[in-house]
């Protein structure tokens, strides 16, 4: 994380024009950097744990979609042996062995693809059993859990290490940071509208962006006022009423075609708040990569930002 | 007491012949030895009936075979499935005479082995022990190294069963005595507190929930070679003192006076036995979380088929709870890792109402 910030400081003046996802310029002919001194290898991970490598891993297990992203924008692609059944960036991982189902690991089918490095997911999205099968095992794992977007670029500096891919993982982590930089740029002058993004509501329970989330992060570079709930995203009705936010975007629109403008003002309670009455609800069908910490996060960024502030992006 | 409780038996439930009880064990034993095998052959991974049935000579029996197999495959079948399918007939024998103790103990057709806390105390220990080391970073380090496989979560929903039952135990005593009803409505307020502080954790517990929710659902997804021997002996040893009370447990279904009269120290037999079946019950919880229904369910079905004799029916819990569940567990697995619960639910209740339907005598005697 602190290399990360350090080269963030070092970057150059952003370029004016901004491609649509940092991962379509990486250079697909960049040969993994031959550094075979490298290993063995001693890494650490997003909670904490050091995690030592004797040599280049060839096989790896992803279990979640953000990870196999990141293992696909280093060009190691091929090197995958285990995905989840929700992965379908890049198209080509859709043939690779689904490992993790409905959310449920698989252990049988991990062991099976015989990897020498599974990427878990932090906070018990990978379940706290089945690590503990991988230590009983001795499968070597690493916890990616970033909680932002420094936390994001820190991943894939990680991964590109364990692959042995560190030039990509740099030169990826620099564009990315480039991207990111010149989106907050451009918005940089304009109002901050509050904002409150809609994850899902159901059953009158209403999640948001966490308090201290990564998502409120994202609404906060892109040149909003994050209106946040508790820290797992829940917000009560009165509170987001009392918070009366100036814009509303509909994340679960993306998924669920009864969610629009209308159903929201529909709702009991909603239809007095200002972003209700000024028409400032906005379905969000680019909320897979928004809420995907992985490396087309740029691209969520800039939907974010030209949802919020149509008029910076000539809109 | 011999003298006196050989004739009671005779008169009031008939006595077991030699044979027939051979036979009930010896369909339970062939019974567990075809689920073995087909539970460990079988999974989410194919691995040759052929192939098994080398890794387990090899990895058992020492035999020297020849490895034909892939790495892979002797990690499933040995490491995944064997511990897995094992802890799954100990949690079914567990919970099997457990139940059948309760049962007799409480004289009541609704007991199942959590039933005066274990279960509550048990829920709220785990949770907590899942919880703790979001609350204290300290404990999250030490998250991965658990003492001999044995984590923060077992011990304490181990000791958490125990301690509620013995909560409750004393709450419920008067004068020394336990009234059966006491006993069950101060298990069931004790339990509504403890339920409370488990909703208020569920509430709290953000992103955990899902971990939270596995375990209250009960798993046997985390079973281990260590979790197995953690458990292993607490089982046995309860199992062996109980089979030695079987004459007691018989004259308890008598009634308290009726057995006291004949000779058994009715208040210190019941503490006994409640004793050893939560220490059956706590062990088997910590490991697999709150699996429902095989305690209730294995010692009616069982009565039903073979009498109330416990010399017969501890036994025979044991060896048919252990199947029912190895085989709940298989079709959990195969059906893509869903909780066992619902398997034993969906599968179990329905063959229990055609039992009852079909039964000609009231369940309990």
């Amino acid at each position: 994380m602190l290399l990360g910030l350090l080269l963030a400081a070092c970057q150059p003046a952003p370029p004016s024009s901004i491609s649509p996802t940092a991962t379509d310029r990486v250079s697909a002919s960049a040969t993994r950097s031959a550094a075979a001194s490298a290993y063995p290898l001693s890494l650490t991970d997003d909670v904490g744990r050091t995690v030592s490598l004797a040599s280049e891993p060839r096989r790896i297990v992803s279990l979640a979609p953000s990870n196999t992203e990141i293992v696909c924008a280093l060009d190691a692609c091929d090197e995958l042996v285990g995905v989840t059944d929700f992965d379908a960036y890049p198209a080509q991982v859709t043939d690779i062995p689904k490992v993790v189902v409905q959310a449920v690991p698989d252990v049988e089918k991990i062991v099976a693809a015989m990897p020498d490095l599974v990427l878990a997911a932090g906070n018990h999205q990978t379940p706290q059993g089945v690590l503990d099968q991988f230590d009983q095992l001795k499968i070597p794992y690493l916890i990616l859990y970033p909680d932002s977007l420094e936390g994001i670029y820190a991943d894939i500096e990680l991964v590109g290490r364990a692959l042995g891919a560190t030039e990509q993982a740099t030169s990826l982590g620099a564009e990315m940071r480039t991207d990111a930089q010149a989106i907050e740029d451009r918005v940089a002058n304009a109002a901050r509208p509050s904002v409150f993004y809609e994850v899902s509501v159901y059953q009158g329970v209403i999640y948001g962006a966490g308090r201290d989330s990564f998502l409120a992060s994202m609404i906060e570079l892109a040149g909003g006022k994050p209106v946040v709930g508790d820290a797992t995203g829940v917000i009560q009705l009165e509170d987001l009423v009392a918070a009366d936010p100036d814009l509303i975007l509909l994340g679960d629109a993306a998924y669920d075609p009864s969610v629009t403008a209308m159903s929201v003002a529909a709702r009991s309670g909603w239809g007095q708040m200002t972003a209700v009455t000024q028409q400032a609800v906005k379905p969000m069908p680019d909320d897979l990569i928004i809420t995907r910490p992985g490396p087309r996060i740029i691209g969520g960024l800039k939907a974010l930002a030209k949802a919020i502030h149509p008029e910076s992006f000539g809109g | 007491m011999r003298t006196a409780a050989a004739p009671a038996i005779r008169v009031g439930i008939g006595g077991p012949s030699l044979t027939r009880a051979a036979l009930v064990l010896g369909v339970g034993a062939l019974l567990l030895a075809i689920v073995l095998v087909a539970a460990v052959a079988l999974g989410s991974v194919g691995v040759s009936l052929d192939d098994t049935a080398r890794i387990l000579g090899r990895r058992l029996l020492g035999l020297p075979l020849a490895q034909t197999w892939s790495p892979s495959a002797e990690t499933i079948i040995f490491d995944l499935r064997l511990p897995r399918v094992l802890t799954a007939m100990l949690v079914g024998a567990g919970l099997g005479s457990a139940g059948t103790v309760f049962q007799a103990v409480l004289r009541n057709p609704m007991a199942d082995p959590y039933l005066i806390g274990t279960a509550a105390g048990a829920s709220l220990g785990a949770i907590t022990g899942i919880l703790a080391p979001m609350l204290l970073p300290t404990l999250a380090i030490g998250a991965g190294t658990a003492w001999l496989g044995i984590g923060l979560v077992q011990v304490l929903a181990f000791s958490g069963g125990l301690l509620t039952v013995m909560l409750v135990y004393s709450v419920a005593r008067r004068g020394g005595t336990v009234h059966v009803v006491t006993l069950l409505l101060t298990g069931y307020a004790v339990s509504s507190i403890l339920a409370a502080g488990v909703a208020m954790l569920m509430f709290l517990s953000g992103r955990a929930l899902g971990a939270v929710f596995a375990w209250l659902m009960g798993s046997l997804a985390g079973a281990s070679w260590t979790s197995l021997a953690f458990a292993t002996p607490l089982v046995l040893l309860s199992f062996v003192l109980l089979m030695a009370r079987w004459r007691r447990l018989n004259l308890l279904l008598l009634g308290d006076g009726a057995a006291a009269h004949l000779g058994v120290d009715v208040e210190r037999e019941k503490l006994v036995l409640t004793g050893l079946a939560t220490l059956a019950t706590s062990a088997v919880v910590a490991i697999s979380g709150t699996i429902g229904f095989v305690g209730l369910v294995v010692p009616h079905v069982l009565r039903l088929a073979i009498g109330p004799d416990h010399r017969l029916l501890l036994p025979s819990s044991v060896l048919f709870g252990a199947s029912l569940l190895a085989l709940a567990d298989l079709g959990a697995r195969l059906a893509g890792g869903i909780p066992v619960g619902i398997v034993t639910a969906l599968i179990g209740a329905p063959f229990f109402l055609w039992l009852l339907r079909r039964a000609r005598t009231p369940l309990m005697p």
